[in-house]
């Protein structure tokens, strides 16, 4: 018996890691996007771009990681897109995320109805898993946990990464004054538009990595609209996790859990109220803005386009 | 490096235009290496603007500079650093919730930082210019003047060739000034060049080695013995009715007629309380006390003036009394009812009539009209059927003020933002003296900013208020005007009175201890 | 804020007209060369689109119904941007809206009322839900200081998935299951809840929703302009400091403003709902919420401004799905095309405010 709960637990949580990535991926961009002042709301559209990318590109040259190259490139006009427009022509950036997300939509739809007819479900090689020596061994968690692909490991790693570059580097600093006080960032001889830039360069390339993680890693197929509402909840990880590297990628591993659950508990018999677990970190992150979950301290120059 | 005595910044015929205005026009002046320049002027003089060009945030339209010899153009400040010019700015641009270390980091450092080195490196560089910082304390935990020093610090690491401090005594004390002025003659004995802006020349005229003095934008008087000459200095600045060239009258001020012992003032003594302030006390947004029990009254017809270095609680008091700003202990009472913490509408309703200090910000909205703007705080007056606005009404009032006020405009539906400063600030003066019932003006650097002919209209008006018996309140860090208009004066240091007398009996030493805090 | 600032703020106030017309212009030019591109024949795409649009008094109709519901989404969008707030709540508002509707067309007791009650009350009980779920931003808003795009967005997005989970349930609005084939739909309401024709005995399902709109479009029009109201949103919106010193109601004005929004798009999905669909579906919302808040975005303050976004994106979606239909052109075009018009806007207003200075 315990051993079946202990497989249980390790499929859940194996689960909920897998479930959380694009999540995450995009949660981790937008984080170092807002710390630096811009508010990305095409998280969403540039998540679509890499997975859209990612499988055609894998489509077309039978490599996965191939894929994930091409998803990266593909993403990157439309980054700097958002950058430009946010940045340079000071364009109100709610308006901008939401028209590039609708844009995208509509390309990627389209796209994929040109290039592959309505041959929906194509099979796409994709990424395999990759496990660490000896921890895939571990009795029953094992497999569960540790199968995850690349991918997993490398969000995790960047996350890390994150954190350490924000608290420890002159250009963790530098993205810190960005968002929070950019004049003095400019007359400390400092360029305000060039750490934008890269912050939201930043976030379109993990992004993409994201998405590329839904259509390879992930389910090995691209349909359109797939990532469905995942950039949003990156943005709710990053409101939920106030803005903090650790506390977002614990928002985002909870996200996953409870979009895990939808499947889990129907297996274990237990009716799933299936729409309210999909509405649980949307709740969740409306009671954090709410400021019922404890004070939020966002950027304090959040949005505010920055004039010299 | 440039020999101790040669020019190390030359300004050439400068000119610099913003839309129609020339904010600066065949600006000249020469900084050498360990000289000290004062560069003067009130406010809007141009000072500002020439500080932006030397340090890059702006490019001049006209003539050239010249840094060390060579040409000199700066693109940004971050050029400019790299040129060796270095700039503490007015309003401080440190990142508030960012340690001293942090800051001096920002822009200065790549790669891993280093915390602990450099803040061995900061302390020995306080220590060498006489500057006391906390390396470790977060900056919205500093004062004012400690804040100005890590400024200070930031430029000095970079071992600049020129170093420009913009207004920096707008916010110290007298005593504080000593010291920054003492670290002013240690960076430019040093071999650096220095330029000091300020529209106060009495603070530095032992420091200052050349003198230039700016006034709308043209240079109006310059002086390489400012402490001999001071009085023709003054005169230029001061002067409102001097153009281009320097004229030797005495101060005019025809703007404002001496009448301080003024029939009013006299009789105000036996007239009602109009205003009572009782121990009244207020915290900012980070908790530090800004009003620290204050005390005074008003009484119907009389004119107060508030006096003060900028930043000693006035901004906050009007603040407060304007219904924008909670307090946290004592109270005001307005013809004997309890006004503490009411809102704005209750306070206009019992008849306090508010001119802020920056109209912008709460006194208009620029973007609407400016019959709007006039009827703004009494809109629903106007109310008619169904919710909807009597225009006639609204337009009809809107011309009958702009003729009364002399407010200039294209017509009354001209957007507000389209007058110019001058009229702006009597179309804003004009709402609040017509308000029905008036019984207590409250005016907050009525006169910042604009011309001869707008500064006569405001005080006119405003005499012309008390004398039909409203209270006056005038917080004003210009003291010559308010010498000239109030009947009785308060002066505020740290957020309380330290001191009180009748402009006629003014003595400038005992006023000038009680803003440095000494009671007398 | 300088009065060179002012002045550029003077100006973005009254809408340019060249410039939304000359990013849809933009836009549909993008459109067709995407068309051209793809190898489809552009005389095919164009007829296949006239066709959907407008090729009959059906289309003509569905088209119709659809630019008011835009509309009504976009006229909300409008008065709440009035003071600087932004809902892009409109899809969740939507569903809010339709939910109610069902509710009280089916188990709520409105058939039994009599005549036109029947269907105007749950319509009013569309409209009350939809402003309440807004008008929580609202609150959050006054109370917290929370940003209203992101509560909107959250709200939407709970909403929608309340209306999900609201028609996979038998106990909750979903119709009784036969079979395990039963769709997770409402039952059709009855037939005197449902909003009646405009014009008895054409072909045409337009709905009576266009009188309303119209009628709405005007009272929203003297609002903005005439009314106290208007004025205090104007203020609130351009300087909350100043409208505070001026004494009026902050809180209360941004709540209502907020209600207006979410109650124009639940009386939207109202109409969707007993005027087109008479059965609540799992999609809904279909997007509606989206393409309203373009046509808020594209009409720049002004009532004219939404009727004619409206009429374009109505006419657009149908002509768009025939051409995917008959002309093997996918109705994404219209999305694409969507994108562009608001990208191109976004980046251009501030051009304009640039050009305006100099």
């Amino acid at each position: 018996m315990d051993g079946g709960w202990l497989a249980l637990t390790g499929l859940f949580a194996g689960s909920s890691i897998r479930l959380a990535m694009p999540m995450l991926y995009g949660a981790l961009g937008e984080l170092v996007s807002e710390r630096a002042g811009v508010l990305n709301l095409s998280i969403e559209g540039m998540m679509l771009t890499g997975a859209f990318a990612g499988a055609m590109g894998s489509l077309a040259t039978g490599q996965p990681l191939l894929g994930l190259v091409i998803a990266v490139a593909a993403v990157l006009p439309i980054a700097l897109l958002q950058a430009w427009l946010s940045v340079t022509l000071h364009a109100n950036q709610i308006v901008t995320g939401i028209g590039i997300n609708i844009l995208v939509l509509g390309g990627t739809t389209f796209a994929y109805r040109e290039l592959l007819g309505n041959r929906s479900r194509v099979q796409i090689p994709g990424l395999d898993s990759w496990q660490p020596a000896g921890l895939a061994d571990l009795p029953l968690i094992g497999p569960a946990l540790f199968q995850q692909n690349a991918l997993v490991y490398v969000a995790l790693g960047a996350a890390l990464a994150i954190a350490l570059v924000l608290r420890y580097t002159a250009l963790g600093l530098a993205i810190h004054a960005a968002g929070t006080e950019p004049t003095a960032l400019d007359k400390s001889g400092g360029s305000v538009r060039r750490i934008r830039y890269g912050a939201v360069v930043f976030a379109g390339v993990m992004s993409a990595l994201g998405g590329a993680f839904l259509s390879l890693g992930d389910i090995h197929t691209f349909t359109e609209g797939m990532t469905n509402g995942a950039g949003y909840l990156a943005l709710v990880g990053v409101i939920f996790g106030n803005w903090r590297t650790g506390r977002t990628v614990l928002a985002c591993l909870f996200f996953g859990a409870a979009t895990a659950l939808q499947f889990q508990l129907p297996a274990l018999g237990v009716p799933a109220p299936t729409a309210l677990l999909i509405m649980l970190p949307y709740v969740m992150a409306l009671l954090a803005v709410a400021g019922l979950v404890g004070r939020q301290s966002p950027p304090p120059a959040l949005t505010q386009a920055y004039l010299p | 490096m440039p020999e101790a005595g040669e020019a190390l910044l030359e300004i050439e015929h400068v000119g610099k235009r913003f839309a129609a205005l020339a904010a600066l026009d065949d600006v000249s002046l020469s900084v050498a290496a360990g000289e000290i320049h004062g560069l003067l002027g009130e406010n809007g003089a141009g000072k500002s603007t020439l500080c932006n060009i030397v340090f890059g945030v702006h490019q001049a339209d006209a003539g050239a500079m010249r840094l060390g010899g060579l040409p000199y153009l700066p693109t940004g400040p971050a050029d400019a650093l790299r040129c060796g010019v270095a700039m503490v700015h007015q309003h401080f641009s440190l990142v508030p919730d960012l340690s001293v270390v942090d800051n001096l980091l920002l822009g200065q450092a790549r790669g891993l930082l280093r915390r602990r080195a450099f803040a061995a490196k900061v302390v020995r560089l306080s220590e060498e210019f006489g500057l006391a910082v906390r390396p470790e304390a977060r900056v919205h935990d500093l004062s004012v003047g400690e804040r100005q020093r890590v400024e200070i610090v930031k430029c000095l690491m970079r071992r600049p060739r020129l170093l420009v401090l913009d207004e920096p005594t707008a916010v110290l004390l007298p005593a504080e000034i000593d010291g920054l002025l003492q670290v002013c003659d240690r960076v430019a004995a040093s071999g650096c060049g220095i330029v000091l802006v300020t529209h106060k020349l009495a603070e530095i005229r032992r420091t200052a080695h050349r003198v230039t003095v700016l006034r709308f934008g043209r240079v109006v008087a310059q002086s390489s013995a400012p402490s001999v000459e001071i009085d023709r200095l003054v005169r230029a600045m001061v002067d409102r009715d001097i153009s281009a060239a320097v004229r030797p009258t005495p101060v005019p001020h025809d703007a404002i007629s001496a009448t301080s012992h003024s029939p009013n003032a006299l009789a105000a003594q036996a007239s009602e309380v109009v205003l009572r302030v009782t121990r009244l006390g207020s915290r900012d947004a980070d908790g530090v006390r800004r009003l620290d029990g204050v005390d005074f009254q008003v009484r119907r017809g009389e004119i107060v003036g508030i006096a003060g270095v900028e930043g000693n609680g006035q901004s906050e008091l009007v603040a407060v009394l304007s219904g924008m700003s909670e307090s946290d202990h004592g109270g005001f009472e307005v013809g004997g009812e309890t006004m503490t913490n009411r809102p704005p509408k209750v306070l206009t309703a019992a008849g306090v009539g508010v001119v802020p200090e920056d109209r912008h910000r709460e006194g208009c909205v620029p973007a609407m009209s400016l019959a709007h703007n006039l009827a703004l705080g009494r809109l629903a007056s106007y109310r008619k059927r169904f919710g909807l606005v009597d225009r006639a009404a609204l337009m009809a009032d809107a011309r009958r003020r702009m003729q009364e006020f002399d407010i200039r405009a294209g017509h009354a539906e001209s957007p507000f933002a389209s007058l110019s400063g001058g009229n702006q600030q009597k179309a804003v003066l004009a709402r609040e003296l017509t308000l029905p019932g008036l019984r207590l003006l409250v005016a907050a650097q009525p006169t910042r900013g604009l011309d001869v002919g707008a500064v006569e209209a405001i005080y006119t008006h405003i005499r012309a208020a008390a004398r039909a018996g409203v209270a006056v309140l005038l917080s004003s860090s210009e003291f010559d005007e308010l010498l000239a208009v109030a009947d009785r004066l308060l002066v505020m240091y740290r957020g309380r009175v330290m001191g009180e007398c009748t402009a006629g009996t003014a003595d400038r030493a005992r006023i000038g201890a009680w803003m440095a805090g000494h009671a007398a | 804020m300088t009065a060179v600032a002012s002045l550029r703020l003077a100006f973005a106030g009254r809408p340019a007209l060249l410039l939304p017309i000359g990013s849809v212009v933009v836009a549909l030019l993008c459109g067709l060369g995407l068309i051209v591109a793809v190898g489809v024949p552009l005389q095919d795409a164009i007829a296949a689109f006239a066709d959907g649009a407008w090729g009959s008094a059906y289309s003509v109709g569905a088209s119709l119904n659809r630019a008011v519901a835009l509309a009504l989404v976009g006229l909300g969008f409008i008065v709440a941007h009035r003071a600087n707030l932004t809902n892009v709540g409109g899809e969740g508002q939507i569903a809010i809206g339709g939910m109610a509707s069902t509710a009280l067309c089916l188990y709520g007791g409105a058939a039994t009322l009599p005549g036109p009650l029947a269907w105007i009350v749950p319509l009013g009980a569309a409209t009350l839900a939809g402003g309440a779920w807004s008008a929580i931003a609202g609150v959050l808003k006054v109370r917290v200081g929370t940003n209203e795009v992101i509560s909107t967005l959250l709200l939407s997005f709970i909403a929608v998935w309340m209306l999900y989970g609201s028609v996979q349930s038998t106990s909750l609005l979903r119709q009784p299951m036969t079979n395990s084939a039963t769709l997770p739909e409402s039952l059709e309401i009855p037939a005197n809840t449902q909003v009646p024709a405009l014009i008895d005995g054409l072909d045409m399902p337009l709905h009576s929703g266009a009188a309303v709109l119209l009628a709405l479009a005007i009272i929203v029009t003297v609002l903005l302009q005439r009314s106290l109201f208007g004025l205090r949103l104007r203020a609130v919106g351009l300087n909350p400091m100043a409208a505070r010193r001026a004494g009026m109601p902050i809180a209360t004005t941004i709540v209502l403003a907020m209600f207006i929004a979410g109650a124009f798009a639940g009386l939207a999905g109202g109409f969707m709902l007993q005027g087109e669909q008479f059965a609540l579906k799992a999609r809904f919302p279909s997007g509606y919420g989206l393409d309203g808040l373009v046509v808020g975005l594209l009409a720049r303050g002004s009532v004219k401004g939404v009727l004619a976004s409206a009429l374009l994106f109505g006419f657009l979606r149908s002509g768009g799905i025939s051409m995917e239909l008959s002309a093997n052109v996918p109705s994404a075009i219209v999305l694409i095309i969507q994108g562009l018009v608001v990208l191109l806007l976004a980046g251009s207003a501030w051009w304009l405010e640039r050009a305006v200075r100099h």
